[in-house]
């Protein structure tokens, strides 16, 4: 056996294993914020196997946009809130029953949906974008090529989404408060030395 | 068993040669930029500096080192074990690894992967779990506003960060580091970017934690921030790391504006060996430069508030970096500039 | 390398131009600050009727034409351009009536308009969408910005918890929905609907993931539509939001929504309505009667709109069961005409305010006749075209669904539809007679505001007199209609 290979394939098993452990840990952990960090150690796998896909920067966009970002403000949120994640439990523990058997009913209806699973006939003409080879083009610049001429619009879409979401975190939380003195840096700046600092001569005995 | 140690023995060991030769002269460079620190202040302060141990004090750090190996770690009661003890092997840890996609010359890099710059990024953006871990499992007031500070600030900065490199990918066509430097034959990026590249280098501050931005130990308010239960060994892994996150961020600045290994005006009277030491001497020399700059605005700015340093990446940074990035783009685009168009 | 030409942006013109309005408006909304949101409300109004004229002008110079842009992912047809035509007039119509609510509430801010332009761009988006992903797009583009419009009351208890609700659920269709694409796209290869339609031209290849998936899609649809068993949502959202985003809601997304229903199951998945058909039988089924019967205890004039906003889905989506150019043109038909008895209502609704304070009792509407002829007069109306009262327009709205029914040969169905309409034509009654025969309860303040006046007048007008000049609105929707089968 090639050694390419062999170690492609510890590191597959690797990152997927240590994955779906984290996965697990993440509901199973006690603390939230064990959970979270959990969740990073996830993300971060899931990085991994990006990288073992050849879609290096898929795996890096992975790790600064959700590693780097997302999930810290995650962490920030759940380290800010003082929730008992234990009583929350305990009403979960409830519906667990039920909640089981509907996933059990899913589970086994997607067992056989997938077993017998078919393809359209003319499947792979229908495929759109083809990945281009590796050793031809980074890919980078096949996901810049695509992204910006075919997807062009789900892309522009998208950019309309987010802008919503900003707006609409901000129409929701922001709050002019009263009273509040804020730096003016320009005034701060235009401020001369004449408005502020006046040389009196004083006499002895005779005061301002 | 001939066959499997020339597959997988010798690859290995080169490798771990390739990493100890990175990582010894790192921690010795980490070493003594806290005693160029002590130096540069004190002279910034018209002082002497540490001048007793040693020669000039010259084992003044290899003193502090052993000082903090010697004490009693200790952990606080009410401390999360695991994750603190965690905290600062993982500063230390995300310090060292950015190392493999440096490239000190031509050709002279570990890991000379296509998405170089990326990796730097995402592993700079990763320093901020250190912090965030310390300061929520020490069980503190202090270290726990520290974190918190910390993760809305290197969040803040990371996007004008992001805007700066996207601008520099735009005139190079390439995320990898090496053909990053061979852009710079011409011009080093520092000049025809020259905003980018100051919003660049006090980006790097803020990411850094260091001063003007050092909001996260905050030594007059917070005591020391995030790190403030922490003592002996544990401590120091923080100390080295964010030193050696330093010279990262020097690296990364050196090899996106500065032109990397490449001597000024591709002056190059060697070749061969000693040119490589031509090379890796400016690159370093570089490195050095940025560094002077870090402990220069240390000695000589105050600390922010946060309020201004929330506008400063905000409402500065991030419109500035933005607009600047558009005006890169349509000025490449314009003259027909584009890397990988022509 | 791609170059794009101009000329291929071209059939976008509307959306790009409406997106650009609100862009511009927001930057306009946050330099002037709160004191400017009159002034943007109106201008999104203006832009709202440039861009129907943009949509209209094409329609009316080349007729219901099919053009598809950017490589296949959007389509402009004549479908489309009336289902967008109706979008932009719910959305006009409920900005205008939305004003003075908004200022006596204290909620009158920029933002407001904008997320509705926002909100608009989406659902233009889902009516031409012509791929599974542009579809999730523009479904996301409107669903967020109305989460955000529901909760936009936010020191109220109620609408913020209308808000978090919508979206808590909302997110859950939203996962149904992808989740079927994904099947789909797993069984074809591609999220293209023409690619998708050309597969399942014959219906013979549908195995049981395809056929899943797709029922998983007609769930999220069905969610954004609010149809039964996915209308939970609906009555607390509806009694939640301030009350002019429960009459944009019950209006605009709900008739881009279903033009969406109509576009996925029609063009992709036309070939396999047997598969399909059982699925929208049971859900109108469904929706008809329990908007019939859930209505009849609400004591909350808004939560009866939410039911009977149920109950009239279920009969539009009859004319999707039927899946023939009749019962299409029986939708659109449906949907316009719901447009103004729906706008018309909640103008009332918006109105019912007794010293200063909302008041949402349908008791509160006993004796209007007297204090107020003239809104009673107009509410009359509209309840009785709920009722499907001939000659209003309600009436023929339900007619031209049934009779699509009947031609498909949906007796049941429309059977069904019958009763159910003579069961919610009960509630409708009970308020013309509350109106009219109990002793009033006191005059609602006034004035109510011209423009208000102006926006009953019209819907009431359209109600009463459509029997006149059926043509103008039936002979549109057949064209549009018939070419979306042909085409």
């Amino acid at each position: 056996m090639d050694v390419g290979t062999v170690i492609h394939a510890i590191c597959f098993y690797a990152f997927a294993g240590v994955a779906v452990a984290s996965g697990v840990m993440v509901i199973a952990a006690r603390n939230p914020v064990h959970s979270v960090l959990f969740l990073i150690l996830a993300f971060f796998n899931a990085a991994g196997l990006f990288v073992l896909l050849g879609a290096e920067f898929l795996a890096m966009i992975l790790v600064i946009v959700y590693v780097g970002a997302v999930a810290v403000l995650f962490l920030f949120v759940v380290m800010m809130l003082d929730i008992n994640f234990t009583a929350l439990r305990q009403g979960a523990l409830q519906y667990l029953p039920i909640g089981a058997l509907i996933g059990l009913i899913l589970l086994v209806e997607l067992v056989l949906v997938f077993g017998a699973w078919t393809m359209a006939p003319d499947f792979a003409a229908s495929a759109v974008a083809p990945t281009p080879p590796i050793a031809q083009v980074t890919n980078t610049a096949a996901l810049g090529a695509l992204l910006y001429t075919r997807y062009i619009y789900a892309f522009q879409v998208s950019g309309l989404i987010l802008l919503v979401a900003m707006i609409g975190a901000i129409v929701l939380t922001l709050r002019g408060r009263e009273g509040v003195r804020r730096q003016k840096i320009s005034t701060q700046v235009s401020r001369a030395r004449a408005d502020a600092v006046e040389v009196v001569k004083v006499r002895p005995r005779q005061g301002v | 068993m001939a066959d499997f140690l020339r597959n997988f023995g010798l690859p290995t060991v080169i490798l771990v040669a390739e990493i100890l030769a990175i990582i010894v002269p790192l921690l010795l460079a980490v070493a003594y930029l806290t005693f160029a620190e002590r130096k540069v202040l004190a002279a910034a302060q018209l002082r002497k500096g540490p001048n007793v141990v040693g020669p000039f004090g010259l084992f003044q750090p290899l003193a502090d080192g052993l000082k903090l190996l010697m004490k009693e770690t200790v952990i606080p009661t009410g401390a999360n074990r695991g994750v603190f003890i965690a905290a600062p092997i993982l500063t230390f840890v995300l310090s060292l690894i950015a190392w493999a996609v440096i490239p000190f010359d031509d050709g002279m890099v570990i890991a000379n992967i296509n998405v170089g710059i990326l990796y730097l990024f995402a592993i700079s953006s990763l320093g901020v779990y250190g912090i965030i871990m310390a300061g929520w499992s020490s069980n503190s007031k202090y270290a726990f506003l520290g974190a918190l500070r910390a993760a809305a600030q290197m969040v803040s900065y990371e996007v004008s960060m992001g805007f700066v490199m996207v601008s520099v990918l735009l005139c190079v066509g390439s995320l990898n580091l090496s053909a990053i430097v061979e852009a710079q034959r011409t011009v080093w990026f520092a000049l025809p970017l020259l905003p980018m590249f100051i919003v660049f280098f006090i980006s790097t501050l803020a990411e850094t934690n260091r001063s003007p931005f050092d909001l996260v130990e905050g030594e007059s308010e917070l005591v020391a921030g995030f790190f403030v239960e922490y003592s002996s060994m544990t401590f120091a892994l923080f100390y080295l790391g964010e030193y050696a996150n330093m010279i990262l961020m020097s690296a990364m600045t050196t090899v996106l504006f500065l032109g990397g290994w490449l001597a000024p005006f591709g002056w190059m009277p060697f070749t061969g060996a000693l040119g490589h030491v031509w090379s890796m001497f400016w690159f370093f020399a570089k490195i050095a430069f940025v560094l002077f700059c870090f402990l220069w605005v240390r000695a000589t700015m105050p600390r922010f508030r946060y309020d201004q340093l929330m506008r400063l990446g905000w409402k500065v940074f991030l419109p500035l970096s933005l607009f600047w990035l558009v005006a890169t783009a349509g000025f490449l685009v314009t003259f027909g500039l584009l890397p990988g168009q022509g | 390398m791609i170059h794009f030409a101009l000329s291929d942006f071209l059939p976008a013109l509307p959306e790009m131009f409406l997106a650009a309005a609100a862009l511009a408006l927001l930057i306009l909304g946050v330099c002037q600050g709160d004191r400017s949101a009159r002034e943007i409300a109106w201008l999104s109004v203006l832009a709202l009727v440039v861009t129907f004229a943009l949509v209209a002008a094409p329609l009316h110079a080349h007729g219901p034409e099919r053009q598809i842009s950017f490589y296949g992912m959007f389509v402009t047809d004549g479908f489309g351009a009336f289902s967008k035509m109706l979008v932009l007039a719910g959305s006009a119509l409920s900005l205008i009536v939305a004003m003075r609510y908004n200022e006596q509430e204290g909620i009158a801010r920029p933002e407001y308009p904008v997320l509705v332009l926002l909100a608009t761009v989406g659902m233009m988006a889902m009516v031409s969408a012509n791929d599974l992903i542009s579809l999730y797009v523009g479904l996301e583009l409107q669903s967020l910005a109305l989460y955000v419009l529901a909760a936009f009351q936010r020191d109220t208890l109620r609408s913020t918890e209308a808000g978090l609700k919508y979206f808590v659920l909302g997110a859950l269709a939203s996962g149904m929905l992808l989740y079927g694409a994904s099947m789909v796209y797993g069984f074809a290869g591609t999220t293209a609907f023409d690619t998708l339609a050309r597969d399942f031209a014959d219906g013979g290849t549908a195995s049981i993931g395809l056929v899943i998936g797709i029922v998983l899609i007609a769930v999220g649809l069905a969610f954004k539509v609010s149809a039964v068993p996915f209308h939970m949502w609906t009555p607390d959202v509806y009694e939640g939001a301030p009350t002019p985003v429960t009459a944009f809601f019950s209006v605009a997304p709900k008739i881009a929504a279903m033009s969406l229903f109509i576009r996925v199951m029609v063009g992709p998945f036309g070939g396999l309505l047997v598969e399909w058909r059982q699925v929208i039988w049971f859900i109108a089924v469904a929706s008809m009667l329990l908007g019939a019967f859930a209505a009849l205890n609400q004591t909350n004039i808004k939560r009866l709109m939410a039911y009977s906003s149920i109950g009239h889905v279920g009969y539009a989506l009859i004319g999707l069961a039927a899946g023939s150019a009749i019962g299409v043109r029986g939708i659109l038909v449906y949907l316009a005409i719901y447009l103004f008895m729906n706008i018309g209502t909640f103008t009332v609704i918006l109105c019912m305010r007794r010293d200063g304070k909302l008041v949402e009792n349908i008791d509160e509407l006993a004796g209007l006749s007297r204090t107020q002829p003239g809104m009673a007069l107009a509410l009359a109306i509209f309840m009785f075209s709920m009722a499907g009262i001939p000659p209003l327009a309600g009436f023929f709205a339900k007619l031209y669904v049934f009779l699509a029914a009947i031609d498909a040969g949906l007796y049941g169905l429309a059977v069904i539809g019958v009763l159910a309409s003579v069961v919610g034509a009960f509630y409708y009654l009970r308020i013309v007679k509350l109106m009219y025969f109990d002793e009033p309860k006191g005059a609602f303040d006034k004035p109510i505001g011209r423009e208000m006046q102006a926006v009953l007048v019209l819907t009431a007008l359209v109600i009463l007199f459509f029997f006149a000049w059926p043509g103008l609105l039936v002979d549109g929707a057949d064209a549009v209609a018939s070419a979306l089968f042909s085409g």
